[in-house]
Parts: structure tokens; sequence; C-alpha cells
């Protein structure tokens, strides 16, 4: 049990300080990533960057225009005030976005995101419930 | 020999494993299968079979098949349907209602909608299994 509730509350604060964000982890609640980023899928981020360690094709979370929510996304262009992204999946490229919005960039291994499937869908649930 | 409380946790063991398993043969199992092909607005023949097979759609477009299903238990118990997707067209695919009651006699229809994305590679087919379950309720 102890070592069941140190994973369960030691896990996310370790991840929070090795990659340096608040925001460690991220449930895929939508398909617009795919097939690199399936619904369901849990991301990890990787905090505390600046507009230098970004380049075209990374996978940056940030935060969107509707306020409290978060967007994983690739980045298709970078200017000196902001950068664009585009979902995968998707046809249209997304607003601008200011480098203060930025959370982070997805953890990749071999190129691509590293991604646990379905451990999202298990985050999202459990969330749901606590509220 | 066994104590009487490794008997009873035997038996449970044994009655989950049977269920689990007439559930899974009494599941359906469909075949699924889309092909991307080139161009705008292209949707090719969605022929009525009993695999779900939505044909060829071009990046942009959406194809619907869809299932009925009646409980036709004997027993008369009403039952939950639940649906499980895998393969490489699960992430395209979108059912209308899952995890869903019916009652004994009752029929629901149920909608697969696979809609092509603009990551969609060109003349690949995408094919998967959808599993449906259907749990009586007691």
């Amino acid at each position: 049990m102890a070592i069941v509730g140190a994973i369960v509350y030691g896990l996310p604060k370790f991840l929070s300080w090795s990659l340096n964000t608040p925001y460690p982890m991220a449930a895929i609640t939508s398909g617009s990533m795919w097939p690199a980023l399936n619904e369901g899928d849990l991301v990890f981020i990787k905090g505390g960057l600046k507009k230098e360690d970004l380049k075209e094709g990374d996978v940056v979370v940030y935060r969107n225009e509707r306020g409290g929510s978060f967007t994983i996304h690739r980045i298709v262009e970078l200017s000196e005030n902001d950068f664009t992204t585009k979902g995968d999946a998707n046809f249209q490229e997304d607003k601008p976005t200011p480098y203060d919005q930025l959370i982070g960039k997805a953890l990749t291994l071999s190129g691509k995101p590293l991604h646990i499937p379905y451990l999202g869908s298990i985050t999202v649930i459990a969330n749901n419930l606590k509220q | 020999m066994f104590k009487t409380s490794e008997k009873i946790i035997g038996i449970i063991l044994i009655v989950i494993f049977l269920f689990v398993f007439y559930l899974t043969l009494d599941a359906n199992k469909f075949k699924a299968v889309v092909r991307v092909v080139e161009g705008e607005g292209v949707i090719g023949l969605n022929p009525t079979t009993e695999r779900l097979d939505f044909g060829d759609l071009s990046r942009g477009t959406s194809a619907v098949r869809r299932v009925s299903i009646k409980n036709e238990t004997r027993l008369k118990l009403p039952m939950r349907v639940a649906m499980f997707k895998l393969g490489g067209i699960s992430g395209l695919m979108d059912i209308d209602k899952n995890f869903f009651k019916l009652k004994a006699g009752e029929e629901a229809e149920i909608n697969f909608t696979v809609y092509m994305p603009a990551s969609a590679e060109i003349d690949k087919n995408y094919t998967g299994r959808v599993f449906l379950f259907k749990i009586p309720v007691i």
C-alpha cells in the first residue's frame, strides 16, 4: 500500500520537478494529432523552454485562446512574437499563439512523441470522478 | 487439501472465467475496413456486407455504417451493450453510442462513422475489428 501511495502521489511530483513544469503529463482528448497521438494517450511534457528551444515540427502544449484548456499540436511556423501550430489530422492551421502561452514540448522517443496508450483515458475518468 | 476459503475463491474464479468466456463467444465481431483515395470529396462504394466496409474515402470526407441490434435473450433480461474497437481504423472511427442498456425485446441502431483526416495516407487500407459485447444485467 505504501509503495502504491508513494507512486500515485510521488510520481507526478517527481515528474514535475524533473521535467520543470507544473503540468508534466497530459491526456489526449481528441483525434487532431492522429496518427502520432491517439485519443486516450498520455504524453509527457517538458517545460521551462525558451523561444530558441523550439523548432518547426515540435509537438508543443500551449494554453489556447479559450482560456483554461490546453492544446497539443505541431509547430508549423515560428515568428518573432508567436508560433503557429496545426494538428496533424486537421486541414487548417491554428491561430498564432504568443510564446508566453507555451506550456512545454512533448517528450520524444526516436523522433516521435512518447506516449502511453489508454492511460490518458484513465486520468480523464479519474479527474471527472474527482470533480 | 484445500481449505474452505480457498475452495470458495476457486469457485468464484471459475464462475468469472465461464462468464467472460460466454461473453466473448457471444460477442459480435465486425471486421472494419476503409481505403484512402486521392481527390476531394471522393466517396466510393459502401457495399452492404457483414463487414463494416466504409469503401473508398478521400481526405476530409466521411462515411457512416449502421448496425441494428436486438435484445432477444430467452431469459427476457435487459442487457448492456459495450463495444471495443481495435486496429488502425479505430482512431478514425466514431461510435455514436456505447455502454448503453437494452431492455428485453428492444432494438437499437448504432452508427459507425469514419472520418478521413488530413494525415491519412493515400492508397492505404485502414483495417480493424469492432467487438460488440452483450452483457446480461441481473
